[in-house]
């Protein structure tokens, strides 16, 4: 194997795995609401962008990191009450489509009014751009494992959760029919609300562990890379965690190699053509099921 | 706000209105700065380019997050074609103009199998590679670098058929085809065409049922969309003379959304209205400029619910959707009822339906025939909806035939099984909530409306003509089902009971041979009920064959000749209905046997 494939292979793991994250964000609220926060990249943007500023106040950084936590996920809320739940009262999706892609757009315009429209720059927060372990004598990136290693256990946890929990169950009993979960005394709304917190905190981790690698965040920062989230998610399969995983990894893999042998212009074009392709032929995606609708 | 509404929607719609406002801009130009007719033209060409947003998603209801992608299209296309190769921009927008229609139409085949948020993604994708290929093929398109020199009014370069137009000259040129493409526009949503659009949007089972072609519909809703788009792109090339990838991004995508969005989605004036608010307002406030991106987030976030048909809908009454001229035609004709004609034999054989391991239906068959009632009754989720889904196209059976008038209709599409003349309703009414009971019915006659799209579009004799024809039916259907009083009504303000027996005269309009009624009376009252007993009785007398689900045993003793009493998906009982009163099976299914409450 030479060392050029090898190192195209451990990039699109690498990105792969930060599209999972994203992926896996964008999950949690389509299995509550059949929505998807199309702000999401925002979010993460957000959240780095808070952790430098407030670490830039004299805040220890592992403050700074749980205070943006903190007000992404007071986001979350924030999404629910007013841009998803007045929209999903309406038919179809174009409501919270619009409502939440604008709230990201309101995001990215005031993160670049408040603190400016310049790259800054990311603090190491676990370990520095120079930390490397050697695999099979390439050089690997311990940042890129740790968001490998951080997609994966969360995908893990998020399936343990789901399977075995009660509240993972009733999870499941929400996206199935929310309605018939309330009849069951089901707290149909707290869990709604709680997939958006935990979808605004997993898209904030996902946006710290990012701005980590490329050392920089700049108020456009999050869109691209929540746009290949979606691919992701919808090539694996919406709500599927697995797929999630599988989705992003393909993305990864299939955008660095093209990049890599063909030409790194078409990495995106790529990502979006396997996007429209899967959408044709499979809606579904890999491991989603499809949805039956009573006539 | 209320008390305007009329008014304005007057002076709105009023021809010498619009013709003086064109006019004035038409001539009024000459005394304005070069800037402001820039402006202006800006305005002209986000209005073309808004309406082909809400072609698409108000009217069709298909959103789209990729329409910069259109607009590039025609953008780079006439520019290509007039700075590389010379071509005359008479020649060269209509071409970018087409191609634009084509990239819509290709786009439709597999944007037309997704819906909701697949379909908002496809779209985002349809926008961001067309953004990646314009960006990276550099031999075509000029790349990063972009594409400067495109023959425009600002590098005096613009010529058309050999005349030399400056900035005012353009303008004037630009305003012309914006007027046509607004009177097109309203055309459209008066027309079959229009109307097939917003029946699609509100639901395609329910389109599928009268016989319009989902898959078909959409495709023209793209086709045409990226034409307008495209041709919206083509003259904004000839205005600015240069193009760049940046100028078609997500931003644009989003940009013309937004405007679509706050102008009121399906009101042609509110597109205007809006376009107009949001192109002089960043150029007039500065403060608005440097707020932007914010301005656009919030409009975006909270329009759905703070102003939720737009500035259209705030300040303008709701457009109708059937020519004047075609109801004045109408009010000519002798109002006549479909012809009566002898109907076909619809024969279920041997139908078999599984979902998964669940048998919803088991070896059924029934025959319905011409002039005959045909009770179908069963204890609930013993079948009755899944035979006449299987019938009416909306599931393919897992085995087993339906033939009627001797054609094989097994498995065709919906809207295919209604252009064979079988018609069905639904439990829950299925019809276009802000159309009227009148516009309701007439989307009833669509499959039978033969003018070209053409007529319909320029509003000629023909289009008019065949309306005309249809709307006279429809009066007599309307007298029929005692629907003439609320005529004019919207059918969302109407009660359950009126909204069922339009439906039921919609399914008329479609001039069936055979009629599959599911569950007409539910939630009717006492006199609604005698009412629909009388007009299946007159569907009868012409010569139906019709299939009644229903409940009521009181409402289909004196209505019905046949009786098929389906329990969990077998057929239990087929005969009269006063054999079926005392058949022990029947009695078994709906009130449970002896032997089980003994053991």
């Amino acid at each position: 194997m030479d060392d050029f494939f090898f190192s195209l292979v451990l990039a699109g793991i690498s990105v792969g795995a930060v599209y999972a994250l994203v992926a896996l964000g964008l999950n949690l609220t389509f299995w509550t609401t059949r929505a998807l926060n199309f702000g999401q990249g925002s979010l993460m943007m957000l959240c780095a962008m808070l952790t430098v500023h407030l670490a830039a106040q004299g805040l220890a950084l592992l403050l700074a990191v749980l205070g943006a936590l903190f007000i992404i996920g007071g986001l979350g809320i924030f999404i629910e009450r007013f841009a998803v739940r007045p929209a999903l009262k309406g038919a179809g999706s174009m409501g919270w489509v619009v409502s939440t892609l604008g709230f990201g757009i309101f995001l990215q315009g005031v993160a670049a009014k408040w603190f400016g429209a310049q790259a800054v720059a990311f603090p190491d927060i676990l370990f520095s751009a120079q930390d490397y372990v050697s695999v099979f004598g390439q050089y690997v990136s311990l940042q890129y494992l740790v968001v490998l290693l951080v997609a994966v256990a969360l995908i893990l946890l998020l399936e343990l959760f789901v399977r075995k929990t009660v509240w993972g169950q009733a999870v499941h009993a929400v996206s199935l029919d929310p309605e018939l979960a309330g009849v069951q005394g089901i707290p149909v709304r707290r869990i709604i609300l709680g997939s958006f917190i935990a979808s605004s905190l997993l898209a904030g981790v996902a946006g710290l562990l990012i701005a980590q690698i490329g050392g920089t965040v700049d108020p456009a920062f999050g869109f691209d890379l929540v746009l290949l989230g979606f691919v992701a998610a919808v090539f694996g399969g919406m709500g599927s965690s697995v797929g999630a995983l599988v989705g992003g990894l393909v993305v990864g893999l299939t955008s660095k190699l093209v990049g890599g042998y063909i030409s790194t212009a078409a990495e995106h074009a790529i990502a979006f053509a396997l996007l429209m392709a899967m959408l044709a032929l499979r809606p579904q995606g890999l491991f989603g099921r499809i949805e039956v609708s009573k006539a | 706000m209320t008390a305007l509404r009329a008014p304005l929607s007057r002076i709105v719609a009023n021809p010498w209105a619009q013709a003086g406002l064109a006019l004035l801009l038409l001539l009024g130009c000459y005394g304005l700065s070069s800037g402001t007719v820039q402006i202006l033209s800006f305005v002209l060409i986000g209005i073309i380019f808004a309406q082909s947003i809400n072609l698409l998603t108000g009217l069709a209801g298909q959103i789209s997050l990729g329409h910069a992608g259109f607009f590039g299209i025609g953008a780079y296309g006439a520019g290509i074609l007039a700075k590389t190769h010379g071509l005359d921009v008479a020649l060269g927008v209509p071409c970018a103009m087409l191609l634009a229609a084509a990239a819509g139409w290709l786009l439709s085949f597999p944007a037309g199998r997704v819906k909701d948020v697949y379909l908002a993604m496809m779209t985002l994708g349809f926008g961001m590679i067309f953004f990646e290929v314009v960006r990276e093929w550099s031999g075509l398109t000029g790349g990063t670098m972009g594409l400067p020199g495109v023959p425009s009014p600002t590098l005096r370069t613009l010529r058309i058929l050999g005349v030399k137009l400056d900035g005012t000259a353009y303008f004037q040129l630009l305003l012309a085809i914006t007027a046509l493409v607004l009177l097109l526009m309203r055309n459209l949503t008066q027309s079959r065409i229009g109307r097939a659009f917003f029946a699609i949007h509100t639901g395609e089972v329910g389109a599928g049922s009268i016989g319009i072609p989902p898959g078909s519909t959409k495709r023209l809703a793209y086709a045409l969309s990226g034409a307008l788009a495209g041709l919206a792109g083509g003259l904004y090339a000839h205005l600015v003379g240069y193009l760049g990838p940046e100028s078609f991004g997500l931003t644009r995508s989003i940009e013309v959304l937004v405007m679509a969005i706050v102008g009121g989605l399906g009101s042609i004036a509110g597109q205007v209205l809006s376009v107009t608010l949001f192109t002089f307002l960043p150029e007039r406030l500065q403060v608005f400029a440097e707020y932007q991106f914010i301005v656009y987030g919030l409009i975006l976030t909270f329009s759905l619910v703070v102003l939720p048909r737009g500035i259209g809908g705030l300040l303008l009454e709701p457009a109708r959707f059937i020519r004047p001229r075609a109801l004045r035609a109408a009010a000519a004709l002798p109002a006549a009822l479909p012809p009566a004609e002898g109907g076909g034999v619809l024969e279920v054989t041997g139908v078999t339906m599984r979902f998964g391991g669940l048998v919803a239906l088991n070896d059924v068959s029934l025959t319905l025939a011409p002039g005959r009632i045909t009770a179908l009754i069963g204890p609930n989720g013993s079948g009755k909806s899944t035979l006449v889904n299987v019938i009416s196209g909306l599931y393919r059976p897992s085995a087993g035939r339906v033939v009627f008038a001797g054609h094989d209709i097994t498995g065709l599409a919906d809207h295919q099984v209604a252009a064979a003349r079988v018609v069905r309703t639904f439990q829950d009414p299925r019809l276009v909530p802000h159309f009227t009971v009148r516009e309701n019915l007439l989307l009833g006659a669509h499959r039978l409306q033969r003018h070209s799209a053409l007529a319909a579009l320029l509003g000629l004799p023909a289009a008019i003509e065949d309306e005309a024809r249809h709307l006279a039916t429809i009066e007599a259907v309307m007298a029929l089902t005692n629907l003439t009083e609320v005529a004019d009504r919207v059918m969302a303000t109407l009660p359950y009971g009126t909204r069922r027996m339009a439906e039921v005269g919609r399914a008329l309009l479609a001039h069936p041979l055979a009629v599959l009624l599911d569950e007409p009376a539910a939630g009717l009252s006492e006199a609604e009920m005698e009412r629909l007993a009388q007009v299946i009785r007159d569907m009868k007398a012409m010569g139906l064959a019709i299939l009644l689900i229903e409940h009521h045993m009181d409402f289909l003793d004196d209505l019905v000749d046949d009786v098929v009493v389906l329990d969990s998906g077998r057929v239990i009982y087929r005969g009269d209905i006063a054999g079926m009163r005392c058949d022990r099976e029947v009695i078994a299914a709906y009130l449970g046997t002896e032997e089980t409450v003994d053991a």
